[in-house]
């Protein structure tokens, strides 16, 4: 929690301003029980009207004060709390956008948004509660201690009571309830989890015949919640109670101890009320800081979670201006190259060699976890080889300007990943400057146009968040229409026909080709039908490259290849392949 | 509560106030003598503690009356009254606090176990009209809502108006036009603080809808960080997010300080009154209207009446919250059931494995109808595939078989006998089901297996799982069966987890399969695996299998090609090619490539 008090620097002055005003209204208002023995002792056992009447108006001016501090004060840290939390989040924020996939991938997506939304939020609530509450109890404390003692120096010792019952007796409930709450949350967690199991599954427990597993289960969670939340209240209730016997029996001690003292000093009679005041503002001000203590363990998870966003280093670097000209002709080239994430003994990808021409496309092919996506994500640098060099039209990536090298790829990635904006403003995204015909015919060549004409606005038909407002196969030919928007040197493909369907999926293909003739097509894909025409099919197996040609090179040379398409084709497709093969 | 803690409905209003408040009153019904005892106790509690600071005031009053004598007898009297005083006080109000915590507790049990319950009768087309999330915020954000704002209800309302009133009396007992210069400056606070409040939630209410806004776009820019990386997109994305994060922090400026400015705005007017009775209170004593000890007494009894004018008139908010949260959760918990299993239902003793559909017509709403007028007659041991493009209607088919759904006219047989009239239970039982959706609840492997057969031995499960080529995957896991799987757990993949819903069905071992697209998304390789154990699932069992990649069923006894709620084709794989229709169109875009 404390290493993100850094955010409060730039407003500096503002919390001086801050520490400032609610001194001042601490101050004010701690003079008032001093006033009003004096009116007790000089007034009224003088009977002194004029007296009662100038210290009743110094009170006022005190209140004017105190009142005016008080309201600098809510402004400042209203403002400070704000600013503090906007900055906050913008560095969470800007630091994510710079994370590569590896950092990504130990994060994972739902946890980088929640360190965003709602940890951020968790700070900025203590943070508003430390400026505005708990400013003032320390200051309270310190004020309100020496003001009580020097009211009633013979009485102080009543303060030490009163701060020993309260410390005690907080610490007692919280030693008891703390370790609890830890289950506690446990628990709700659990409680919560079982329904959303219950309701994402559906149709599972129906059809299963499970509703009663599933309530029993439920009922089992709930009833063990149920008991530990009766055993926690029964102590956590203690707490009121327990406060309100210490704050009046401390008000008892204060008269009793004050009229014991009338007959050293009749002034005592004033003073012991003030000091009572002084008490009772000096032990509110300790519970205060008792629910700071309480608070700040719950902040400062959420802190840690920011921290270790904030702390991760970047890994990848790139240089402010590309070294070398990149050449006109499309090109990629890895060379020996290797891969493994962090830490991790195990090759993702294993001296890899290969040339990927213009006008060609290249193909990737490979069971789950063959590196196949990896592979692809190193030439936009999402990753960086561990070794061997990966080159774009001649240059190293590691040469290039982060930019500079971008606009030269078009990625389709796997899932259709869409902004919410207009359909047009998708398909710019990588091209902010396209003209309308440009977008409209990139839509055309990913057989996107005939649904947008349907939907209605068109092109200016809003995408919701996520893109949940059209189908998968739609957001998919979207997202290549964007790629092909850009008119890039190199077009990615991961993985991103199978959302379509097979004639889709061919028409598209088809209408890809004249717009690729200088472009270099990188495509990874499951299905055979989608690469048997590649130029060049790279079989991965294990992050090692096992296979290297055409369809029917590597029919004939290359088990893996084989077994792939044995299993996606009938006997009879398959004996006319072999034979093709061996013609 | 803060303003952001409660979710409300949708706008957050409440459309019928009086049904939301006479669905809870009923809903507490069953505690109401905890509860009547509760508010009995903190009426109890607040009465004994009000003669507190009078009988201090008492004190110093004798203290000054016999000075310099000081009579101790008649003063240690007072100090033991009060101390019994407030002792008793304390009681009352710790035994009013655990009855009513006893009863909030079980209340929420109640409550949550009614919700799950209803989560189980429910149609599954309700899902269909109402996100997860939504009965998801029910169950957790609502019902916390409601309990705590009870509690906090029942016993805030009752001490808050019985402090009232007791200081009310105590101070006109001390002096009449002390306690009108009190009557007039304190309420004032809580009108002031009252319009205060209200703009504040204005404000609340601007930054809530901000920050929704904000996050949002956060969680939109996480998810396609590939995408704005490789589109140069970061600039304009931060600018974009800078600017939503700027307006929140207006906002959210403006909404705290106007929610702060309440406390200083309290304390300048508790201050006031203070001042004034210490002003006026000095003046009476010393033209000898009153003694010492009541100014002392009343000054205590004025910082006792501030707090339960504020709380009562925070009271309104609280009940608003309340009373949406309840109409949130009773809406819930009256919609209408999935209607009761017909009486006497059917029974099957021996199922063949006929199924006939008859006329069967269904839409999922009343405009657009999704199956027309569909027949079909599967011998007991075919292995049935569905086929046609998205939309057509495929998993309907299943959604029906399965009674997820009723057809809005004809009707399903299995071996003759109407599936409406059997139990849903008996229906279902009859299938396993292998779904796209590879949902596993998290939880051991072992017990999700279970899932298929409650009393299945480990032996069985053993069984299932060899012949579901899943046994190596996870006897590989480091605790084997044991090994808990999680939503998020990536310790076994997608078509691991495939492996394991079809593990599941064939531990149920049903006479009849149903597999929805179950081999899609998975690589090759497990999905050979997948095909093999599917066809050990499929031998000798009806089934209906729904799949994309034609390639995974053409040696099915009958093809269904679909196409807008209807067959348009039916027939082995070998005529229906020959017949050269849609079903060879289909089939044609997916192989014979150029």
């Amino acid at each position: 929690m404390f290493k993100l008090m850094r955010f409060l620097k730039p407003y500096w002055w503002q919390v001086i301003i801050l520490i400032i005003a609610t001194g001042g209204q601490v101050y004010a208002t701690l003079q008032l029980p001093a006033l009003m023995a004096d009116i007790i002792n000089n007034g009224i056992v003088a009977g002194d009207i004029p007296q009662i009447w100038q210290d009743g108006g110094r009170m006022l001016l005190l209140a004017v004060v105190s009142a005016a501090a008080s309201f600098v004060a809510s402004y400042f840290s209203a403002k400070i709390g704000a600013y503090f939390s906007r900055d906050l989040r913008a560095a969470v924020f800007q630091k994510v956008l710079n994370f590569n996939l590896i950092d990504l991938k130990t994060f994972s997506t739902a946890s980088l948004i929640t360190r965003t939304t709602n940890d951020v939020n968790q700070v900025q609530t203590v943070i508003t509660i430390i400026l505005s509450l708990l400013l003032r109890a320390p200051l309270f404390c310190i004020f309100g201690l020496i003001m009580a003692i020097q009211t009633a120096p013979e009485m102080s010792w009543i303060i030490v009571v009163g701060i020993t019952a309260v410390v005690i007796s907080v610490a007692v409930i919280m030693s008891l309830v703390g370790p609890k709450f830890k289950i506690f949350q446990k628990l709700v967690d659990r409680v919560t989890l079982i329904t959303r199991e219950n309701l994402t599954g559906l149709k599972v427990v129906r059809a299963f015949n499970n509703e009663q597993v599933e309530k029993k289960k439920f009922i089992k969670t709930n009833g063990e919640l149920t008991k530990l939340l009766i055993f926690v209240d029964r102590i956590l209730e203690l707490q009121n109670p327990l406060i309100n016997i210490i704050f009046n029996g401390l008000t008892l001690l204060c008269s009793w101890v004050g009229i014991s003292l009338l007959t050293q000093d009749f002034s005592y009679l004033g003073n012991m009320t003030a000091f009572a005041e002084y008490v009772t503002y000096v032990m509110m001000s300790f519970l205060m800081l008792s629910i700071f203590f309480i608070m700040i363990p719950r902040a400062n998870v959420s802190a840690g979670r920011i921290n270790e966003i904030l702390k991760t280093k970047e890994k990848i670097h790139w240089l402010s201006k590309t070294k070398g000209i990149p050449n006109k002709q499309a090109l990629v080239e890895f060379k020996k190259v290797s891969f493994s994430y962090p830490d991790a003994s195990e090759k993702v990808l294993d001296n890899i060699s290969f040339v990927a021409r213009a006008g060609e496309t290249t193909a990737f092919i490979g069971s789950t976890g063959s590196g196949k996506s990896t592979l692809i994500n190193l030439v936009p640098r999402f990753y960086e080889a561990t070794s061997g060099e990966v080159t774009v039209n001649g240059i190293n990536v590691r040469d290039y300007e982060k930019d500079d090298l971008m606009k030269r790829i078009g990625l389709v990635p796997q899932r259709g990943l869409l902004f919410s904006g207009t359909v047009a403003a998708n398909i710019k995204f990588g091209a902010p400057n396209a003209a309308e015909e440009q977008v409209k015919k990139a839509a055309e060549i990913a057989q996107a146009d005939g649904f947008i004409r349907k939907l209605s606005g068109g092109y200016s038909a809003h995408i919701a968040q996520g893109g949940t407002n059209v189908s998968g196969g739609q957001k998919q030919r979207l997202s290549i229409a964007r790629a092909i928007c850009k008119n890039p040197d190199i077009f990615i493909f991961d993985d991103s026909f199978s959302a379509l369907d097979m004639k889709t999926d061919a028409r598209l293909r088809a209408a890809l080709k004249p717009i690729t003739k200088d472009a270099v097509v990188l495509i990874v894909a499951q299905r055979i039908s989608t690469i048997k025409d590649a130029e060049q099919i790279i079989v991965l197996d294990k992050g090692k490259m096992v296979g290297k040609g055409t369809h029917r090179e590597l029919m004939s040379g290359c088990d893996v290849y084989r077994s792939i398409v044995k299993s996606q084709l009938s006997e009879e497709e398959w004996r006319k392949e072999t034979h093709g093969a061996r013609a | 509560m803060g303003p952001g803690h409660s979710y409300k409905g949708a706008d957050g209003r409440i459309k019928n106030t009086k049904r939301a408040a006479k669905e809870f009153l009923h809903s507490v019904r069953p505690y109401r003598w905890p509860i009547i005892a509760s508010v009995i106790l903190s009426v109890g509690s607040a009465v004994v503690g009000l003669f507190v600071p009078k009988l201090l005031g008492d004190m110093t009053n004798i203290a000054v009356a016999s000075f310099p004598e000081l009579d101790w007898g008649a003063i240690s009297g007072k100090a033991i009254t009060v101390l019994i005083l407030f002792l008793t006080s304390a009681a009352l109000q710790y035994a009013q606090a655990f009855v009513l915590a006893v009863v909030s507790a079980n209340y929420t049990k109640d409550l949550r176990e009614k919700i799950i319950s209803k989560i189980m009768k429910l149609p599954i087309s309700y899902f269909d009209r109402h996100k997860f999330g939504d009965t998801l915020s029910r169950m957790t954000n609502d019902v916390d809502v409601l309990t705590t704002s009870m509690s906090q209800e029942i016993a805030d309302v009752s001490l808050s108006l019985t402090v009232l009133i007791g200081v009310m009396i105590m101070m006109l007992t001390i002096s009449v036009p002390l306690s009108l210069v009190a009557f007039i400056v304190v309420p004032l606070s809580v009108v002031v603080v009252g319009r205060i409040t209200a703009f504040a939630q204005k404000y609340f209410r601007e930054q809530q809808a901000t920050l929704g806004a904000l996050n949002s776009k956060i969680e939109e820019d996480y998810a396609g960080q590939v995408v704005i990386k490789s589109n140069s997109y970061e600039g304009a994305a931060t600018a974009s997010f800078d600017e939503t994060n700027a307006k929140l922090a207006k906002a959210a400026t403006r909404a705290q300080i106007f929610s702060s400015l309440s406390f200083p705005v309290t304390h300048v007017f508790t201050n006031l009154g203070y001042i004034a009775i210490c002003i006026l209170g000095g003046v009476f004593v010393v033209e000898g209207h009153m003694t010492i000890g009541s100014i002392q007494a009343f000054i205590q009894y004025v910082s006792r009446f501030n707090r339960p004018i504020t709380e009562i008139a925070s009271t309104t908010a609280t009940i608003q919250a309340l009373l949406a949260a309840s109409e949130r959760v009773f809406e819930f918990l009256s919609e209408s059931e999935e209607e009761p299993d017909a009486e006497p239902a059917l029974v099957i003793p021996r199922v063949k494995g006929e199924v006939e559909f008859h006329n069967v017509n269904f839409g999922y709403d009343e405009k657009t109808p999704v199956i027309k007028d569909f027949s079909v007659k599967v011998q007991p041991g075919m292995k049935v595939a569905i086929v046609g493009p998205t939309g057509a209607g495929k998993t309907t088919i299943i959604n029906l078989l399965m009674r997820f759904y009723e057809p809005t006219s004809g009707y399903i047989t299995i071996d003759g006998a109407p599936i409406r009239e059997m139990k849903r239970a008996d229906v279902r039982q009859m299938f396993g089901m292998v779904l796209q959706d590879t949902w596993l609840f998290s939880g051991s492997i072992e017990e999700n297996l279970r899932y298929g057969r409650q009393g299945a031995t480990l032996a069985e499960l053993k069984t299932a799982a060899k012949s579901s080529n899943v046994e190596h995957v996870i006897e590989a896991l480091p605790h084997g069966y044991k090994t808990v799987i999680s939503e998020d757990s990536d310790n076994i993949s997608a078509g691991e987890k495939q492996l394991i819903t079809i593990a599941r069905a064939m531990t149920a071992n049903p006479p009849m399969m149903i597999l929805d697209e179950a081999t899609s998304n998975v690589d090759t390789r497990t999905e050979q695996l997948i095909q093999d154990s599917l066809e050990k699932l499929t031998g000798g069992r009806t089934s209906f299998v729904i799949a994309h990649r034609l390639s995974t069923i053409r040696n099915s006894d009958l093809i269904l090609v679909m196409r807008d709620g209807q067959i348009v084709e039916s027939g082995k794989h070998k005529d229906l090619l020959a017949a050269d229709g849609f079903y060879a169109e289909l089939y044609n875009s997916q192989f014979a490539e150029n």
